[in-house]
């Protein structure tokens, strides 16, 4: 691969006379993208500069990006005053359950569209596929008098049921479960092994780093979503993290420290996770721009 | 009953019993439905029934979950009336345009610098670009309120460039350009991993032969990744137009309330939530989302149709 390339830069480099200009290009092209990155990445780097700033520091400099003092009293406070332990641990249990459900639902379905023929397959799926069009704002008056109806409000399942159904997310599955190679199936069916067994031991094994990327996606999409649960939970003391957070932003007069504290504890483990899965999460953010191709 | 339920793998059963043989095709025909059911109960009663109702309360006075009175086309009327509504459709309409013209050409073209050895360690730049649009909205609004106040980062930025410090929480005409830094923070970075991984799809040799007639760098990117990456972009356009129809956390947050200075902020799916949640009245509220997803529609087929669309999909 570098052998190549160098061979190429080499040729044009003969024929060409604005080869030496290359590098010069790069470095601008690297200079920029720097610049960019320390834009990008300073209201992060802030934030969890300043959850450890004494509170007196903190007010006396909004813009301060200095690691001038050093303290955990915000964090501290935080779980003090606010039930935050507990809002961590619903994002946890319900992030995870979400996305179990959710990825449960879509591959099933998923496998289903791709590798079976029947009548109506393709309109149900571009209908499936539609569906992704209506607004949520749209379904949210509904939805509330649906999830009153089935005694589902205040509860775990009334948060992440109405959610599951993702048509993005068996869209994804579709094209991934297609890739599975009929000849195996075939041949499974063949031996006389029955559809559910094709299913669970030659479809899925191969749909594993699918099913893995669709779950991160999943989690952190709930993780951070908060129209939904906002309108589920009222009890403070079963809410996600973002509905919790969200109360303490929507105030006229903001808790700043606790507020930074707060948010960095919300995000940090969601970067660290990020870098363990960088693959994962990156496909899952872009798969649909390939998907499309 | 139905002939056309085969599994698409063709099935040669010779090796199998009689008996076995039965209960395969049965289960073959059964299996794609058995697969479908569970995301079909929860696709319906939670997206197409909800969806129905909402039509057939956007027409009701709806009290509560039962006898809601029709009231003919009475709830649009009022919408229509109400000037908090057309200045959300307006502000909602205002920054997803503005969205889409941020948000295309330049994640484009930050993608396409990084592609191709065209600088050093692009991942980096990407992931950095990326990180961003980990954190949660509530957490982004949180911290732009900081950043975006009067003595916040972004004005002590611009002094050091020699520029006046901007009110930009604090004054109407400011409301959608704050809303539209949020957004370019939040989105740039993941709008260039569509772009990339519809670039990596483009045959290098295209690149090299122009290279040999001589055609540069901006004509290569003019005349063979625009057209090349159509598909790519017509599919962020489209989700482009439906999350910025759809904002809500933002201004729901950035302003206490969502109260932001003469409504300069005010977007539909703030104004749904209010109007639902706050004033109780769901027959207006399911009106504005009928009318909000009948725009988002139009918008999206009318963005389709400029960016040549249907010739994406010859």
């Amino acid at each position: 691969m570098t052998g190549q390339t160098s061979r190429r830069r080499r040729d044009r480099a003969a024929e060409v006379p604005v080869g030496s200009n290359r590098t010069w290009t790069k470095v601008v092209i690297l200079l920029l993208f720097m610049v960019l990155a320390i834009v990008f990445l300073v209201p992060m780097y802030w934030m969890v500069v300043s959850s450890f700033r004494t509170q007196g520091d903190l007010f006396a400099d909004f813009t301060n990006l200095a690691p001038s003092t050093f303290t955990i009293d915000n964090y501290v406070r935080l779980f003090q005053e606010q039930p935050y332990a507990r809002w961590f641990l619903n994002s946890i249990t319900q992030s995870l359950g979400f996305a179990a459900l959710s990825v449960a639902l879509c591959t099933t379905a998923g496998y289903a569209l791709a590798k079976y023929r029947f009548r109506g397959n393709n309109i149900l799926f571009m209908g499936i596929l539609a569906s992704q069009m209506i607004p949520f704002n749209l379904l949210i008056v509904s939805l509330f008098f649906i999830l009153i109806q089935l005694g589902l409000k205040e509860t775990y399942w009334g948060a992440i049921i109405p959610l599951a159904a993702s048509p993005i997310g068996l869209f994804f599955m579709r094209v991934y479960a297609s890739s599975v190679n009929d000849e195996m199936i075939d041949s499974a069916r063949v031996d006389g092994a029955s559809e559910y067994r094709i299913f669970w031991s030659v479809a899925l094994p191969n749909l594993r780093p699918g099913l893995a990327t669709l779950f991160i996606l999943f989690s952190l999409e709930y993780w951070n979503n908060l129209l939904w649960p906002l309108i589920v939970f009222l009890q403070k003391e079963n809410m996600p993290l973002a509905v919790g957070l969200a109360g303490m932003v929507n105030q006229y007069r903001l808790q700043y420290d606790l507020l930074l504290a707060g948010s960095a504890l919300a995000t940090v483990p969601i970067i660290i996770l990020f870098f363990m899965l960088r693959r994962q999460f990156m496909e899952g953010a872009s798969f649909t721009g390939t998907g499309v191709q | 009953m139905s002939t056309a339920q085969v599994p698409s793998a063709g099935t040669d059963l010779a090796g199998a019993s009689p008996g076995r043989r039965r209960w395969t095709l049965l289960d073959a025909r059964l299996a794609p439905f058995v697969f479908l059911t569970p995301f079909l109960v929860v696709w319906i009663v939670f997206r197409i029934w909800p969806l129905i109702q909402a039509v057939e309360m956007s027409f009701q006075d709806v009290q509560g979950l039962q006898n809601n009175e029709w009231v003919g086309i009475e709830n649009y009327q009022g919408v229509f009336e109400n000037p908090q509504f057309m200045q959300a459709v307006t502000n909602t309409f205002v920054y997803t345009i503005m969205t889409l013209i941020i948000l295309i050409p330049i994640p484009l073209v930050l993608a396409a610098l990084l592609d191709r050895g065209r600088t050093y360690r692009p991942l980096v730049w990407r992931v950095s670009l990326f990180i961003p649009s980990l954190a949660s909205l509530v957490v982004v609004s949180f911290l732009f309120r900081v950043i975006l106040s009067e003595n916040g980062l972004l004005n002590s930025a611009l002094g050091t460039v020699g520029l006046p410090p901007q009110p930009w929480l604090t004054s109407a005409s400011l409301a959608i350009p704050s809303l539209l830094i949020i957004a370019t923070w939040r989105w740039v970075g993941i709008n260039m991993l569509y772009f990339n991984s519809g670039l990596v799809n483009i045959s290098r040799e295209l690149y090299e032969a122009a290279a040999i007639d001589g055609a540069k760098a901006t004509q290569q990117f003019w005349h063979i990744t625009v057209p090349l990456l159509r598909p790519t972009i017509i599919f962020v356009l489209i989700i482009s137009v439906i999350g910025g129809f759809q904002l809500f956390v933002e201004p729901f947050l950035l302003w206490s309330g969502g109260n932001s200075p003469s409504g300069g902020g005010l977007s539909v799916g703030l104004l749904i939530y209010r109007t639902a949640f706050t004033s109780f009245k769901f027959g207006d509220a399911a009106a504005m989302g009928v009318i909000l997803a009948l725009l988002i529609l139009v918008v999206s087929l009318v963005v389709f149709r400029l960016a040549g669309g249907a010739k994406a999909l010859r």
